[in-house]
């Protein structure tokens, strides 16, 4: 049984970025083994988000119209009064995060599913972007097995031991040079 | 307990990094995001490990007329400590810094406000006893 204590994140691996002028989106490709009906639960319940994703939401976002959306783990809490674009169960989920836009898509493999998350980024940020959903991802799938190690994300994230080398990892993989939060320290 | 992180609510964060890094001298200290959320600190070169200003967006109602009122009745948004007040006028003003008060002698210290170009005056203190002369 694994536990918070041993987690540890592995190398980087599926992502990318695509720049189109100065819109730069970071798409991050993860296999789950659980069926899409399952993953898209845990996309759009609340209670389940709070297991794993780095905002909270004030209702499922299953439908679309307003929601609103709360970061979590940050220094201070920040509210988007926002809103959910599309709802496509359980293919495609689109919303927006404060002016980001998040669009997730579930598609069905022989033994899970196949999920893609597409985000624009500002580009100081985006390895940091990569290794922060590196580790909600691991942290959702040990969620979807049954073995919940309770979300890692914000600052929680960057303190993780594995977190940096990810932030490296990722700034190479995309050919960028890491940024490091905190330069002086 | 300290105080090692105090906030000042700016209209651009990417504008006001440029403004307090390149015409204030400070140095970037934290810089990250989560979401649509970035916490963003800078601190005096002079003090690295000193305290941090956040540089705050002012994205919610209650920030934009707080920031707005103090910016009308000419009350800085933050004071920072100089040791010649006109020499940093004298530095910062080819810079860009466009000075609201030019140095002014008051009891004790001497003066000077400039707006920081996010939204707020910033007055630059330099008090008597801590003049070179």
């Amino acid at each position: 049984m694994s536990s918070r204590e041993e987690y540890a994140p592995g190398a980087a691996f599926g992502a990318e970025v695509r720049k189109e002028g100065n819109k730069w989106t970071l798409v991050l490709v993860r296999e789950l083994g659980h069926p899409a009906t399952k993953v898209w639960q845990a996309l759009t319940d609340p209670a389940q988000l709070r297991e794993w994703a780095p905002f909270d939401a004030d209702r499922n976002l299953g439908t679309t119209g307003p929601v609103t959306l709360s970061t979590v783990g940050a220094p201070a809490q920040h509210v988007s009064e926002t809103s959910v674009k599309r709802a496509e169960a359980p293919r495609l989920l689109e919303f927006s995060w404060g002016e980001f836009d998040i669009r997730w898509e579930l598609e069905p493999l022989a033994n899970g599913t196949r999920l893609t998350l597409w985000t624009n980024i500002g580009r100081r940020f985006v390895s940091m972007g990569a290794a922060g959903w590196h580790i909600c991802f691991d942290v959702l799938d040990r969620f979807l097995a049954g073995d919940p190690i309770g979300r890692i994300v914000g600052g929680a994230a960057m303190k993780f031991g594995g977190w940096q080398r990810l932030n490296a990892e990722y700034a190479k993989q995309f050919g960028i040079e890491a940024t490091n939060p905190h330069p002086t320290t | 307990m300290k105080i090692k992180v105090t906030s000042i609510y700016v209209n651009d964060q990417e504008k006001a990094l440029r403004f307090y890094t390149e015409v204030l001298g400070f140095v970037k200290k934290a810089d990250f995001t989560q979401g649509p959320y970035r916490w963003l600190t800078v601190a005096s070169p002079e003090e690295p490990d000193g305290t941090e200003l956040q540089l705050a967006p002012n994205d919610n109602p209650a920030a934009r007329s707080y920031q707005q009122a103090m910016f009308e009745q000419g009350q800085p948004a933050a004071m920072f400590y100089v040791d010649d007040v006109q020499r940093e006028h004298d530095r910062t003003k080819p810079l860009g810094a466009e000075f609201t008060m030019p140095p002014t002698k008051v009891t004790g210290s001497t003066i000077a406000m400039l707006n920081d170009t996010c939204g707020n005056l910033i007055q630059i203190v330099a008090l008597d006893r801590r003049m070179r002369t």
